[in-house]
């Protein structure tokens, strides 16, 4: 079966030291059509510098509005093997953590109704399974359905929520990440399997501002976890970062992009103003013994990140600057259903909430999810002055 | 009304909509509540049980999701028609 075509141009993405996707296509299409078929689509796209797959229509799991992305080839003849090939979101779990046996079970389902080709993971969160056949979808489906799984969100739709690992792994997390994102998964499950929304909306949530999933950048809600009291300082640790020749000066105190530390090399000890702190994680990330969050715990909600796909690219602004987060959640569903409802009754199709904030203004938002304007919320001082009165504030 | 007969409303609906305007959920639970009085989450109900039987199908264009009659052959490649 391999070697029915030559790429000469994708080999080239196969030298280097770097893992190459041309290396894994390859022993892919040692069994199957679909792969092969796939490299010799891509080698005469790198040739003629022209796409060859079309997307969208009719193309889902009966019930389901999303999940599977149809994708076809414009060169059906030419490259039979790729005639379908549809694309398959699966909900990863929160925080990707699989057994191998839960991976093994994908890939043989995958061997046998798909190409094989998978993606872990794409931009959405979800694990995603390239290439199958329409008449294979409800198979497929059924399949992975049988072992726990449930396809993903695409299109006008709740998209899967993702999260990072959090308290799994990571000793920053100010609040639980996958207990969240799971929570929302769950109680978002008819808006993410049944598209009904002008058009995407993502949740994205990071422990701290580290900020691992790019929550700031790719979700029209951004859960960003943080402290509100003051970051915890152990001076002996901090003496010995001195000792062991970190030059705390330069890489930790002239870093900090508010200016609020302040070092002491006759002593070495740090003192913090955490007032002026916005929580950025740099120096506790670079002292991570000396230096930890706050025992307060809760998250920032920022609203309207976005990739520049109908106009540009947006970066989500913080509309409630500390929230408690402690499971049910209640607080929080009930606000993300107010920011829906508005962008749901206001937006044009294909308008995404931050896209609508910038139409309509900071204030109708923040009237209509019944947030009050705060300081922290101003995000380009003296061009957003958050002067918010009405007609009936003033004395005729 | 009887679901079944609100059903053949929202058929006909989307059957004189076909190629003009693609119609979100949204768009023919308004238009068929307005048309038979019918609350809109009967007439959600209704349109969502279509669906399920595949009568009626989401559709996906460019990022934006819509729902539309499937074409018969698309029903044959699924193998829900011989
Ligand atoms: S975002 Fe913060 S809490 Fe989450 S994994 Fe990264 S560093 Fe840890
Ligand atoms: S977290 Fe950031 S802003 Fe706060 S003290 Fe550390 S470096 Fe400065």
């Amino acid at each position: 079966m391999s070697g029915k075509y030559k790429t000469p141009m994708l080999d080239e993405l196969e030298k280097g030291p770097w893992p190459s996707f041309v290396t894994e296509i390859k022993k892919a299409a040692k069994k199957s059509d679909m792969a092969e078929d796939e490299l010799g689509q891509l080698e005469k796209s790198y040739n003629t510098k022209r796409g060859y797959w079309k997307h969208g229509g009719i193309v889902g799991v009966l019930g389901y509005g999303g999940g599977v992305i149809g994708r076809y080839s414009s060169l059906p003849e030419e490259f039979p093997g790729v005639a379908h090939f549809h694309t398959v979101r699966v909900n990863q779990p929160s925080g990707f953590f699989y057994t191998t046996k839960a991976l093994r079970e994908i890939c043989d389902i995958w061997d046998k109704y798909g190409s094989g080709l998978t993606n872990l993971h794409g931009s959405t969160g979800d694990l995603v399974l390239l290439g199958t056949k329409t008449e294979n979808l409800e198979a497929v489906f059924a399949e992975l359905s049988s072992r726990g799984w449930d396809l993903g969100g695409s299109g006008s739709a709740m998209r899967t929520p993702s999260c990072c690992v959090g308290m799994a792994r990571c000793e920053w997390a100010n609040i639980d990440t996958m207990d969240l994102c799971n929570e929302l998964t769950q109680y978002y499950q008819d808006q993410l399997h049944r598209p009904a929304f002008p058009y995407k909306f993502k949740i994205k949530i990071s422990g701290c501002a580290c900020d691992c999933v790019a929550a700031i950048a790719r979700a029209d809600l951004s859960i960003i976890g943080t402290w509100k009291d003051s970051i915890q300082i152990n001076q002996d640790e901090v003496r010995k970062y001195a000792e062991a020749g970190l030059d705390i000066q330069k890489e930790i105190v002239d870093m900090c992009p508010t200016q609020c530390m302040y070092y002491n090399p006759e002593d070495k000890t740090l003192k913090i103003a955490d007032a002026e702190c916005n929580r950025c994680m740099h120096c506790i990330a670079k002292m991570t013994k000396a230096l930890r969050p706050g025992k307060e715990k809760g998250a920032t909600l920022l609203v309207g990140s976005k990739a520049p796909i109908v106009v540009g690219s947006l970066l989500s602004w913080v509309i409630v600057p500390f929230m408690k987060l402690t499971p049910p959640y209640d607080d929080l569903k009930e606000l993300i259903d107010k920011m829906i409802e508005w962008w749901d009754d206001n937006a044009k199709p294909r308008e995404r909430i931050g896209e609508l904030i910038e139409a309509k203004g900071m204030r109708a938002f923040l009237e209509a999810i019944g947030v009050p304007p705060m300081p922290q919320q101003v995000k380009e001082p003296r061009k957003d002055p958050f002067f918010f009165w009405a007609e009936s504030d003033f004395k005729k | 009304m009887e679901q079944a007969e609100l059903q053949e409303k929202i058929y006909e609906f989307m059957q004189k909509m076909k190629g003009k305007k693609k119609l979100k959920e949204k768009d023919i639970i308004k238009h068929i509540s307005g048309e038979t009085g019918e609350d809109k989450d009967v007439v959600k109900k209704a349109l969502r049980a279509m669906i399920d039987e595949g009568r009626l199908m989401y559709s996906y264009g460019g990022g934006a999701s819509s729902v539309e009659i499937p074409s018969e052959e698309y029903l044959r490649e699924k193998g829900l028609i011989k």
